[in-house]
């Protein structure tokens, strides 16, 4: 052997010090053809009945599986009658489906190198010649094969090459008997059967006769597809519950289980759609955005959340096939492109209030001129994009559309600054009631305060300013001055320096319905209680990682629900 | 009366269940704590008029309280079931209607069960 050698992998390293290299398995393929031919002579009694007893025997070995996949020829085979042929047939079917469940449990791997590197070892109590002292020896179960081969080594010389021939080698993996298979343990076998999902059953039992289920008119059809998709139990075979050629909306709030000819169902038994939403539509494909081109003909307003299997030629074949679309609001749609927006502005231009492209990788400052030619926008969301919008682009929109707008969604634009604000919606967007602007670094301080200060719009309802580190005490009291009295929504979620005294100042905001304060630093007890005594209508408030705020204040009001304390877990 | 007490009588005493219809239906606390959103009322760390009257109004038919009830004391019955007993739930199933099926389940979903 020469000294040279290339780079070996791992495998090869470890297949070396086992003791298989390219000779051993050279070796291994003339012991099994020999074998084979060997086998006639050495099953005799191997009747033309029985026709796969070449693998019986080998199965009973346990290790050769190499010979499994032999062809068999069964003999004689043309005189049996047709009956019992097809019973042979599925007898052979089925061992053949145990055979591929063995294969499967089985580690390919070490099926093979047992009988790969050695000779069939003699059996135990026979005589052997030791490969190296060439002595003879009894052969016993601790007999191991020469490295290299051919041939076994008696112990001394076992012993003598370094190996512990005691030493067990890595158990078999032993074949699962059907009745162990059959053991395994579900952790989810053992949860009680809720009534919902009892009532769901019976229901799937008699789907097919609506009228079972009475007057369906009284109840609020909404509730029970919510109670549904809670447990994300609306499937193919429930949801025609939900059909009738007399809807006019329809929502479903999980879709994740109906399967894309649910959805072509969805448009022909509900032909009178005008509104529909989807949460979780992912197996929405083209197929079905091309059958609801037909069978939806009324709809206007369009909700899907996930939407992302529809490639371009679809959503433009579908969104030219309906010309009046009011509210378009998709989110999470890779593959909706400048084309499809262009399609939607060309047919709906006029009609097109409500837009919302969240989550869509995308969108880009492209996208802003075709938006800009909407007629009258009232909401318009592009949060959480893959790239962010830039501000001159963001202005040029807001100065074409802005005066309607009532909601404006510009989340996760990481690169827009506080000229968006000064430039684009202090002149441009009087009307707006819901602003979020999470999470949008470059925002100042001083500049959102001079937003607000000199902001002369109607003061808003709702607004979002999470996760603006660098926003402050100067910020929130220029937003609780301009739009104090109306706010019900307020998110400052990671202000962390905003001072106390600001915050002491949400407690004007009278009509504060839900408030999210977490990470804010100052937040403590007293604030909080000035907070809970102050806005009346207060329902939800967040104090998620202001570890000052222990609870301490005394009795909440009733009806106020106080999520992320330290110290309780629900108060 | 004592904790003990107290503990050995939220076993056993009776609470009422009423429907809008006028029916009214005694059953044991334990049955009554099958529902998540019964339990909390009847909670008397809460101090609700419904904790304090023992009583819980389900703006449901009676017909529709009678269901819950009977899948709640089914609940009650084979909630410590060992793993090796049956649950009869295909029996149970058989034993709700069609024609109240869906207010049921509008109820059962507000009843948190």
């Amino acid at each position: 052997m020469n000294e040279i050698t290339g780079p070996s992998s791992a495998l090869t390293d470890y297949l070396r010090d086992v003791g298989i290299n390219a000779t051993t398995i050279a070796r291994r393929v003339a012991t099994r053809t020999a074998s084979a031919q060997n086998q006639p002579q050495a099953q005799p009694e191997a009747g033309p009945s029985r026709p796969r007893n070449n693998s019986h025997r080998d199965v009973d070995e346990g290790y050769a599986s190499d010979n499994l996949d032999e062809p068999e020829s069964p003999p004689k085979k043309k005189k049996l009658s047709k009956a019992a042929e097809a019973k042979l047939k599925a007898k052979a079917k089925k061992k053949k489906a145990e055979d591929e469940d063995y294969d499967e449990d089985e580690d390919a791997y070490t099926a093979l190198s047992k009988s790969a590197w050695s000779t069939p070892k003699p059996a135990a109590g026979s005589f052997a010649d030791c490969a190296t002292c060439e002595k003879q020896f009894t052969v016993t179960k601790y007999t191991m094969a020469a490295v290299p081969g051919p041939g076994f080594l008696c112990h001394p010389c076992a012993k003598a090459s370094g190996t512990d021939p005691f030493k067990k080698s890595a158990a078999p993996r032993k074949r699962k008997t059907p009745a162990e298979r059959r053991t395994v343990v579900h952790i989810e076998e053992r949860s009680f059967p809720s009534l919902v999902s009892i009532c769901i059953d019976v229901v799937a039992r008699h789907i097919d006769d609506v009228e079972a289920f009475g007057d369906i008119g009284a109840l609020n059809m909404e509730a029970i597809s919510k109670a549904l998709s809670k447990t994300r139990r609306l499937t193919s075979d429930n949801a025609p519950l939900f059909y009738s050629a007399e809807n006019k909306r329809l929502s479903m709030y999980d879709a994740t289980n109906l399967t894309p000819d649910a959805f072509t169902a969805l448009g022909h038994l509900n032909p009178n759609l005008t509104t529909l939403k989807l949460d979780f539509c992912g197996p929405l494909n083209d197929a079905v955005m091309s059958s609801w081109t037909n069978s939806l003909p009324h709809l206007v307003s369009l909700e899907l959340l996930g939407p992302f299997l529809i490639r371009e030629a679809a959503w433009i074949a579908f969104l030219q096939a309906h010309p009046k679309m009011e509210a378009f609001l998709i989110t999470q749609s890779p593959r909706f492109s400048l084309d499809c927006l262009a399609a939607l502005i060309a047919s709906s231009k006029t009609t097109l209030r409500r837009l919302r492209l969240r989550e869509v990788g995308k969108l880009c400052d492209d996208f802003l001129e075709p938006i800009a030619e909407i007629a009258a926008l009232e909401y318009l969301d592009l949060a959480e994009p893959a790239e962010s919008l830039t501000d001159d682009a963001v202005i040029a929109l807001l100065s074409k559309v802005g005066t309607t707008l009532t909601h404006l969604d510009l989340s996760g634009h990481g690169a827009l600054t506080d000229d968006v604000l000064a430039h684009g919606l202090d002149p441009y967007a009087p009307a707006l009631a819901s602003l979020l602007l999470a999470h949008l670094p470059e925002l100042t301080d001083a500049g959102v305060a001079a937003f607000f200060g000199a902001c002369e719009g109607a003061p808003l309802v709702r607004l979002d300013l999470a996760r603006n580190a660098a926003l402050g005490t100067d910020a929130l009291a220029a937003v609780l001055a301009h739009s104090g009295g109306a706010l019900q929504a307020l998110n400052i979620s990671g202000w962390k320096d905003v001072g106390e005294v600001a915050l002491s100042g949400l407690a004007g905001a009278r009509e504060l319905r839900t408030l999210d304060v977490g990470w804010c630093r100052a937040m403590d007890d007293f604030v909080m209680k000035k907070v809970l005594e102050g806005c009346r209508a207060l329902v939800e408030i967040k104090v998620w990682g202001c570890n000052r705020v222990e609870g301490k204040w005394g009795a909440t009001r009733r009806g106020v629900k106080i999520h992320g304390i330290e110290s309780a877990t629900v108060l | 009366m004592s904790d003990v007490e107290m503990a050995a009588a939220a076993e056993t005493d009776w609470v009422r269940v009423t429907s809008d219809d006028g029916y009214t239906f005694l059953v044991r606390r334990k049955v009554a704590n099958a529902s998540e959103t019964m339990r909390d009322m009847l909670d008397t760390a809460g101090n609700y008029a419904e904790a304090i009257a023992r009583t819980c109004p389900v703006q449901q038919r009676g017909v529709i309280v009678e269901k819950l009830l009977e899948y709640m004391s089914f609940k009650a019955h084979y909630a410590e079931a060992g793993p090796r007993d049956e649950i009869p739930v295909q029996e149970l199933m058989e034993r709700i209607p069609p024609e109240i099926v869906l207010e049921l389940l509008l109820a059962a979903d507000y009843q948190n069960m």
